[in-house]
């Protein structure tokens, strides 16, 4: 096939899915674009179409913040520091050197790019503490350009000559036009992104850390990419934008825009992919009738719109903080109830041989003074179920993470198949197979049960990544479906897939701790490790848990089972390990452990297994 | 059927006829935009709003502004630029979206305004901001301004502190402002380095500048000359009196700000010696021009109180000083207006240059196709304030010859 056709193909497949899942939302967007787009020509009184085009430009900035401010949770206040070194590149390139706009804009947007990558250590950190770092981005970023007026222009700003915008006169018009075009199509890839692997796990990361990165998504690395995603587009917005402002002006810039534009984010909702170019959209709104509201009611107040906007902010936060587009939504749209659904057997990998597929050699981790695992000697078989057992304390979630790399082992060594995996972190380790549920958090709340467990296949995507979600590729597509599959596989390997669209909180804790297990089988484990499955489940939950336990060891996978439930132990176990003081001390079947009187005397007191 | 066609005839003969009298009699709005930062610096928002609102009340009152048959009233649309070059780009394009004839401000972001008012033939007037480079006749034929010039001051200081024999710490702050002067009085001090004793930026906006200070102590300075905003000299004032040091302080117009004196309050006496430079409040003909002036503003708005007393109880007031320059430039305008018989944009700024109009002071303001500033470097003198009031030097020809001003009720 042609590349032509096999063009032609996909964009009628692409098309079909389109129109599959277009509905009255969609329209809706559809509508409100094209009336948006006709206004500039409506000459309508009091509305000027310089100020439309700046705040189009503003919803563009906007709505790639609402990404990482919805599904990654991070409140950053750094977005007006991007738009301003966009609009100062490019304001420098078009008034010193000459450029186009066009390429001088691109240029301020790769050099916001650089710009998020460089602070994108701030991932790292909590909400709190994104904000105040970002914030401190806007500042410098603001200092900077008044403390060098040679490249800011000083107090009259930098003086731009009149340029072209896509081979047109960029009249405030063609800006309108061309700041709405970029928002419909930024708008457009932040769909794609929210609906795609990096804002399912954008959202896990924010809603659940640890349990994301336990299943192998890659904290630093979605969150990064999220955040130069989103400083490229400020900083896109900055290069436009500076060119119809006709002067580059630190004072535009100042760190109260970044604070706007977050505050543009809540307000509009960011859980919505529009939210944020309607809290924009509201904020001008707000700035058009606050002036003469202000005259009307005689009121001295110089920044009244600012006023009005706080005080909307305050009432937004004070319902929920949901903000006021997902909120409208919810009464617009009927939440449509899941529905149970029939799958198909999911397809049992062979067991492979019965060779060791982890071992774990001479591990040790102190925390200070404490010894936690001392020696700890480990080697686990393709289809087989281990059990450690042990007393609180005995070290046993320690030699969990130890395996799993949540931790770095002070000596000793891990191989899987043979290699080293000892220097690989947690997530580098789900990928290579060595999958951990956790003890405490056992799913995303927010998320469906199918969500959940597609949060697992992070690992095992190639296609997953910012660019090719944003653009809906074909591949990108493809393995969103093979993903779902292979989701929907493990939930019903867990006996779930009929609540595959139930959300995690409708769920039972059995469920949920099900979920969590279905999720880890969804990162294709050669070991498993599971910590406390059965705390506080019933006997009916008990066997429950066991079953699943049992067709995860049928499909070949190693399972380690940290557990207090001695029948669920009794129930699951092919072995059972003892630890005491880090470090194993009895082996072998339950039957035999229970018999062992130095296992009863020293760790079990006078339970029987 | 005859008589009726001219029956319909004559009645639209009269209708037309009546319909063109009325658009000949009934005055015409023109409007005149103020663009000043109302936010970022409010008592020179302030009062230069209410010296443009001041004249055109006053030639509203007398019938408005005539120009053949038609009369038109003079209406004041008011802008906030906030300082911001940006926002002073939008507000001139609000303006001229709004027909206006001329654009008075402060000078914020003149560099980028002037471009776009000169597209609608739309002058500009700035009647605070004294920046070299803002002012160019050749090069910026729609810019005009009455407010002293950086150049100016700086050229008079020099003229005014060498003689002297001092030796001057050049301090100016790193806002723009300061960085501007620090210029000009570079370029002014350059041919007489000896009588520099120190070159110093200080950090605007600190409050503790004591550690500057005391340098310019050591680097054996009998004089400062501060150029920056008022609250670096009223830092400067409290860093130098604090630690007993009487050297003579001098700066731009900035120095007479109110709020210099509302700082130092608790120690009026470290404001005496205080001299500022600025452009003169009285000329040849005396002080009834100005006082007459004051008198009308502050009938119309009350007097401008600093918020401090003299030794005796006395409120003092602030003189309007760039409320008189955007009063004067209004002046020049209509009579510019007048000269060119028409409202039209590009002919009213083409005659700016060749019109004169008596300001609130008794001087003659005008243009001409050379020079676009109207207070020339010889109207600058030197005032120095004593018991909160300031009151023109004596050691200098021209300021000698000014009468005081009252600034107390």
């Amino acid at each position: 096939m042609s590349a032509l056709s096999q063009t032609a193909v996909e964009l009628r497949r692409a098309a079909v899915e389109a129109r599959s899942r277009w509905s009255s939302s969609a329209w809706l967007s559809l509508g409100a674009l094209v009336v948006a787009a006709v206004v500039p020509f409506l000459s309508l009184p009091g509305v000027r179409v310089d100020a439309l085009a700046n705040t189009a430009y503003l919803a563009l900035a906007a709505t790639a913040l609402g990404l990482i401010v919805g599904p990654g949770g991070l409140p950053s206040l750094g977005t007006g520091a991007f738009m301003a070194i966009g609009a100062f590149t490019s304001g420098l390139l078009v008034a010193r050197s000459g450029w186009p706009l066009e390429p001088a804009a691109l240029a301020g947007a790769a050099a916001a790019l650089v710009a998020g990558l460089l602070t994108g250590g701030v991932v790292r950190l909590r909400p709190a503490f994104v904000a105040v770092s970002t914030w401190l981005l806007a500042w410098l970023v603001w200092l900077f350009l008044l403390a060098f007026p040679s490249v800011s222009g000083g107090a009259q700003g930098l003086i731009l000559p009149p340029k072209s915008l896509l081979g047109m006169n960029a009249t405030p018009t063609v800006h309108f036009e061309v700041a709405l075009g970029l928002t419909a199509l930024i708008a457009l890839a932040v769909y794609a992104l929210r609906r795609g692997a990096p804002g399912l796990e954008l959202s896990a990361l924010r809603q659940a850390p640890a349990l994301a990165v336990s299943l192998g998504v890659r904290l630093e690395r979605r969150r990064l990419a999220a955040l130069a995603f989103s400083a490229a587009v400020a900083g896109l917005a900055g290069g436009l934008s500076v060119q119809l402002q006709a002067v580059a002006d630190p004072n535009a810039y100042d760190p109260f825009l970044s604070f706007k534009l977050l505050v543009a984010v809540l307000l509009g909702g960011a859980a919505a992919t529009l939210g944020p170019a309607v809290g924009v959209a509201l904020l001008g709104l707000i700035g058009l009738v606050s002036g003469p509201l202000a005259r009307l009611l005689q009121l001295p107040l110089e920044r009244f719109d600012a006023a009005v906007a706080a005080l909307l902010l305050v009432f937004v936060l004070a319902f929920g903080g949901e903000g006021l587009l997902p909120w409208a939504l919810r009464y617009v749209r009927r939440p449509k109830p899941w529905t149970r659904r029939a799958v198909a057997a999911p397809a049992r990998t062979a067991p492979g041989p019965n060779d060791p597929v982890l071992a774990a050699h001479g591990l040790r981790k102190a925390f200070g003074g404490v010894v936690a695992v001392d020696g700890f000697e480990l080697e686990l078989r393709r289809g087989e179920t281990a059990a450690l057992i042990g007393p609180n304390g005995s070290g046993k979630t320690t030699a969990l993470r130890l395996i799993a790399g949540a931790i770095p082992p002070d000596a000793g060594g891990i191989e899987l198949d043979g290699a080293d995996v000892t220097a690989a972190g947690a997530a580098d380790r789900v990928a290579l197979g060595i999958a951990r549920t956790l003890q405490t958090m056992s799913a995303f709340p927010e998320l469906t049960a199918l969500q959940n467990v597609l949060v697992g296949r992070a690992p095992r995507r190639h296609a997953g990544g910012l660019v090719r979600t944003g653009l809906a590729t074909p591949r990108a597509r493809r393995e969103l479906q093979a993903s779902a599959t292979a989701a929907f596989e493990a939930l019903a390997l867990v006996g779930l897939d009929q609540v595959a669209g139930a959300p995690t909180l409708e769920l039972t804790t059995s469920q949920r701790r099900l979920v969590a297990l279905a999720a880890a089988i969804a990162t294709e484990p050669q070991v498993l490790l599971v910590d406390e499955l059965a705390a506080g489940a019933g006997p009916d939950e008990l066997e429950t848990l066991a079953e699943a336990v049992e067709r995860i060891r049928e499909r070949g996978v190693a399972v380690l089972v940290v557990e207090h439930n001695l029948r669920l132990v009794r129930r699951v176990a092919d072995r059972v390990l003892v630890l005491r003081a880090g470090a194993i001390v009895a082996e072998g079947s339950a039957a035999e452990v229970a018999a062992s009187s130095v296992v009863q005397e020293a760790y079990l007191g006078k339970a029987r297994l | 059927m005859r008589r009726l066609v001219i029956f319909l005839a004559g009645v639209a003969l009269l209708a037309a006829g009546c319909g063109g009298s009325s658009t000949s009699s009934s005055p015409k709005n023109l409007v005149i935009a103020v663009d000043v930062p109302v936010t970022g610096s409010p008592y020179i928002a302030q009062t230069i709003r209410q010296g443009v609102e001041l004249a055109t009340s006053n030639l509203n009152g007398g019938g408005g502004v005539r120009v053949g048959k038609q009369s038109y009233m003079l209406r004041v649309k008011p802008y906030d630029n906030h300082l911001s070059a940006r926002q002073a780009v939008e507000d001139t394009r609000r303006a001229l979206d709004a027909g206006a004839v001329t654009i008075v401000t402060d000078g914020t972001g003149v560099d980028a305004t002037w471009q776009l008012a000169r597209q609608k033939g739309v002058s500009i007037s700035i009647t605070y901001d004294g920046g070299s480079g803002l002012v160019d006749a050749e090069k910026r034929p729609n810019v005009f301004r009455i407010a002293p010039t950086n150049h100016g001051i700086a050229f008079r200081y020099a003229e005014y502190l060498i003689p002297k024999k001092l030796k001057v710490g050049l301090l100016s702050d790193d806002s723009a402002y300061g960085r501007e002067g620090a210029s000009d009085v570079a370029k002014a001090f350059s041919e007489n380095p000896e009588s520099v004793a120190l070159k110093l930026t200080l950090p605007a906006g600190q409050p503790d500048l004591s550690a500057q200070i005391l340098r310019a102590r050591r680097s054996g300075a009998t004089a400062l000359l501060v150029w920056g905003q008022p609250p670096t000299i009223a830092a400067v004032l409290s860093a130098a009196r604090s630690i007993g040091w009487q050297v003579p302080v001098y700066t731009p117009p900035t120095g007479a700000d109110p709020f210099i004196r509302q700082q130092l309050a608790d120690h009026p006496k470290w404001v005496d010696g205080l001299t500022f430079a600025s452009g003169r409040l009285t000329a040849e003909v005396g002080t009834g021009p100005f006082t007459n002036f004051q008198s009308q503003y502050e009938a119309a708005y009350g007097p401008d109180p600093v918020g401090v007393k003299t030794s005796n109880g006395q409120k003092v007031v602030q003189p309007p000083e760039f409320g008189m320059y955007s009063y004067d430039f209004i002046h020049v305008l209509v009579a510019a207006i007048t000269h060119a018989g028409s409202v039209e944009p590009a002919k009213v700024t083409s005659a700016l240059n060749q019109v004169t109009a008596q300001g609130a002071n008794g001087d003659a303001r005008g243009f001409n196709e050379h020079n676009h500033d109207g207070v020339v470097d010889d109207d600058i003198y030197f005032a120095r304030f004593h018991d909160m009031t300031y009151q023109p030097v004596q050691d200098d020809p021209l300021s000698a010859t000014l009468p005081p001003i009252a600034q107390t009720r």
